[in-house]
């Protein structure tokens, strides 16, 4: 009994925390010129404090998103113009949603929730490359800013606030 | 020169009684600490200490706590070889220094040595590499115990010869009136400090330029020493020790006059460098320590005279004695106000009494001072009366007493002599209160952090930031983390708030151990994009 206990407290202190406490996406790989159900696992709030609004950054080269309303939240969406323009079905694209915000809401640290987008991940996106989605929590008076990104050579591990990552993988 | 060596030509150019005290002030020269501090403090350098470089830098910079003049600055190749530094400017603190040549890669050493308003030399290195680093090329920067045992000795002569000679042909001039007792004593320490004050200039020369005794000869030398503000010192010592043996051996007639500017001429001695001389607000401190000067110089000299006088013409020596107890009195009270405020401006906190060697000296001074002071009473209301009524029994006490009063005085010329190894704890405080900065420059952003003062404690933390190009880069939030991996402090982590004038701020911060910190700086430019800078920054003690 006591060297289950043992063992189980030695998987909670070593096991993979960091991927527990972050925002991350539910998947973290995907095709280039696919289509992409973004799901942002939100695993706590902000030190504690509930969480009241989620805001994620569209990378250059996810076109045509469009975010799932949450009951309970007010859903906004900033659109903006491409750096370039991109072929969507024949059609070419050259501006469309660059920010969603989930806001009004109340996530206690202590429930988990998610919040999903869906778009397009062009297919001139470098495949084998990680494309990053910055993720802004804001919780009453706080603030946890999910939106760094490794520099090159640099370990994912090692930031503090790691934005959550998608894997480009070759087009199918 | 070595001790034995001293003694012995102390013991056979003076009498057995010098020969004493010359070996109780080696053993205060034993005994005093000697430890080197800087004195106009090395705030930052450009390069840093131990930075990598990727090409050779165009100009070198040192900037100080106080301004000062550089004395030689040389820059030595990874092979070992010099390259003396003679195109340099002065900007304020800063010392601007071309770079001759290209440099090729590896690590150079930049060594400096400047002289602060003090008179007082100091020196360091600052090592850099350019591409990477290799072996450091071997720099000496050794303490030289001989010449630092020279100096001490030249200024306890020095001493000698303005307090003991100087003053003493004043006394003999003024208090004695025509008693001859203890002429040939004053003669001796007049040509005691004549012999001791160029030699003093030469050793500060050496001193200054850092160079070893062999070069003594060298005119440059010479020149470095008169250079410095210790070059006054010794011209009007030389001055005033001149204007005292013309009062003993010049027309008798003059004798008063140049006993009296040789007097003054004493205390401008002293006023022309040293601590004390150098501390702010100078419109006090010289007049401070021209009359202590001088006043060491009255009491001090007439011991000597005076107590020979007794011995030897008891009757003539009656109405000397009688003088000397009238004037004494205004004498030391003028002592120790000046004394006083001149420690009072030097030391500043009592803590620093006993945290740092100039205090420890002062304190030993002091003790001095409370033995000297306590025989001197006794001399003043218990034998001056019945040794002026002509009790011989008295005037032998007094006597000896007087001897004492004069080991005592030796003893405190040592301790103050000591001084010039030390910086007061003013100077320290001002070389602690410098801040520790550092600029972070990144293609990203660019930063200049400070933190004040620069040691370990309590600390402020100022940081301007802009971009890589120097663009003004208005950031939504800035936050410094400061860590020390191989301290086994976890990172201390602070919001900097906005000033008014663009800075960013960070007040209440509390640094617990000295030593080279990570700084990293985190730039909020916009809601999703931040950025990290960082370098090290050196924390002091």
């Amino acid at each position: 009994m006591n060297s289950y206990l043992l063992s189980a407290g030695a998987f909670f202190v070593l096991g993979t925390s960091a991927a527990f406490a972050h925002i991350t996406l539910e998947a973290r790989e995907a095709a280039v010129g696919s289509t992409y159900k973004a799901v942002l696992r939100v695993p706590h709030g902000c030190e504690g404090k509930a969480t009241t609004a989620v805001r994620v950054q569209i990378p250059e080269g996810v076109i045509s998103v469009k975010p799932m309303p949450k009951a309970g939240w007010t859903l906004q969406v900033k659109n903006g113009r491409y750096e370039k323009s991109y072929q969507l079905h024949g059609q070419e694209v050259s501006s469309g949603v660059k920010e969603v915000n989930w806001s009004g809401g109340s996530l206690p640290d202590e429930f988990y929730d998610e919040f999903v987008f869906r778009g397009t991940l062009a297919a001139d996106l470098p495949a084998g490359q990680t494309l990053y989605f910055p993720v802004v929590q804001e919780c009453d008076s706080a603030a946890e800013r999910w939106i760094e990104i490794p520099a090159a050579g640099q370990d994912e591990d090692a930031l503090e606030y790691p934005a959550p990552g998608l894997k480009l993988s070759p087009k199918q | 020169m070595s001790a034995a060596s001293l003694l012995r030509t102390v013991c056979t150019t003076g009498r057995p009684a010098i020969c004493l005290l010359g070996a109780i002030v080696l053993f205060a020269a034993i005994a005093a600490p000697s430890q080197a501090f800087a004195h106009a403090a090395l705030v930052t350098t450009e390069p840093t200490d131990g930075t990598v470089l990727e090409q050779s830098p165009a100009q070198l910079s040192l900037t100080f706590s106080e301004p000062v003049s550089p004395l030689v600055l040389t820059l030595v190749r990874p092979d070992g070889t010099a390259i003396p530094l003679t195109s340099f400017r002065l900007n304020g603190q800063t010392v601007e220094i071309d770079n001759p040549q290209a440099l090729g890669s590896g690590t150079h050493v930049l060594s400096w040595r400047v002289i602060s308003a003090d008179g007082h030399p100091v020196g360091g290195s600052v090592l850099f590499s350019i591409g990477a680093p290799s072996a450091a090329p071997a720099v000496s920067e050794a303490v030289d115990r001989g010449l630092r045992s020279a100096i001490w000795i030249g200024k306890v002569f020095l001493y000698v010869g303005l307090f003991l000679g100087v003053g003493g042909a004043f006394a003999i001039a003024w208090l004695a009136q025509g008693g001859r007792s203890g002429q040939r004593f004053v003669i001796a320490a007049i040509l005691c400090g004549l012999v001791a004050a160029p030699l003093s200039l030469g050793f500060q020369g050496l001193d200054a330029l850092g160079v070893p005794f062999a070069r003594l000869a060298q005119p440059g030398v010479w020149q470095a020493g008169l250079g410095t503000s210790f070059g006054w010192t010794v011209l009007v010592a030389l001055v005033a020790l001149g204007l005292g043996l013309l009062s003993l051996v010049g027309p008798r007639g003059g004798a008063k006059l140049f006993a009296l500017a040789g007097l003054a001429g004493v205390g401008a001695a002293l006023a022309a460098s040293g601590h004390a001389s150098a501390a702010e607000p100078q419109w006090l401190t010289r007049p401070m320590v021209f009359l202590h000067g001088s006043g060491i110089a009255l009491w001090a000299g007439a011991l000597a005279p005076l107590g020979l006088a007794m011995r030897r013409k008891p009757v003539e020596a009656a109405p000397f004695l009688r003088r000397f107890s009238q004037a004494i009195l205004p004498v030391v009270a003028v002592l120790a106000t000046t004394g006083i405020m001149l420690a009072v401006v030097q030391v500043q906190a009592p803590a620093a009494l006993l945290e740092t060697a100039y205090g420890r000296l002062l304190l030993v001074k002091l003790a001095l001072l409370f033995f000297l002071f306590t025989v001197a009473a006794t001399n003043r209301w218990k034998l001056t009366g019945p040794a002026e009524a002509g009790e011989t029994e008295a005037q032998r006490r007094l006597f000896r007493s007087i001897g004492i009063e004069m080991l005592i005085v030796l003893a405190i010329f040592g301790v103050a002599a000591g001084w010039r190894f030390t910086p007061p704890p003013r100077a320290l405080a001002i070389a602690a209160a410098q801040p520790a900065s550092v600029h972070i420059h990144t293609p990203k952003a660019m930063a200049d952090l400070s933190i004040t003062p620069g040691h370990v404690g309590p600390v402020a933390a100022s940081i301007v930031i802009m971009t890589g190009d120097f663009g003004p880069l208005d950031a939504n939030q800035v936050t410094l983390v400061l860590s020390k991996p191989d301290s086994g402090i976890e990172p201390i982590k602070r919001a900097a708030t906005k000033r008014d004038d663009g800075t960013w701020r960070i007040d209440g911060l509390v640094i617990p151990v000295p030593g080279r910190w990570a700084a990293r700086l985190d730039i909020l430019v916009s809601d999703f994009e931040i950025v990290k800078i960082e370098a090290p920054i050196d924390i002091r003690r």
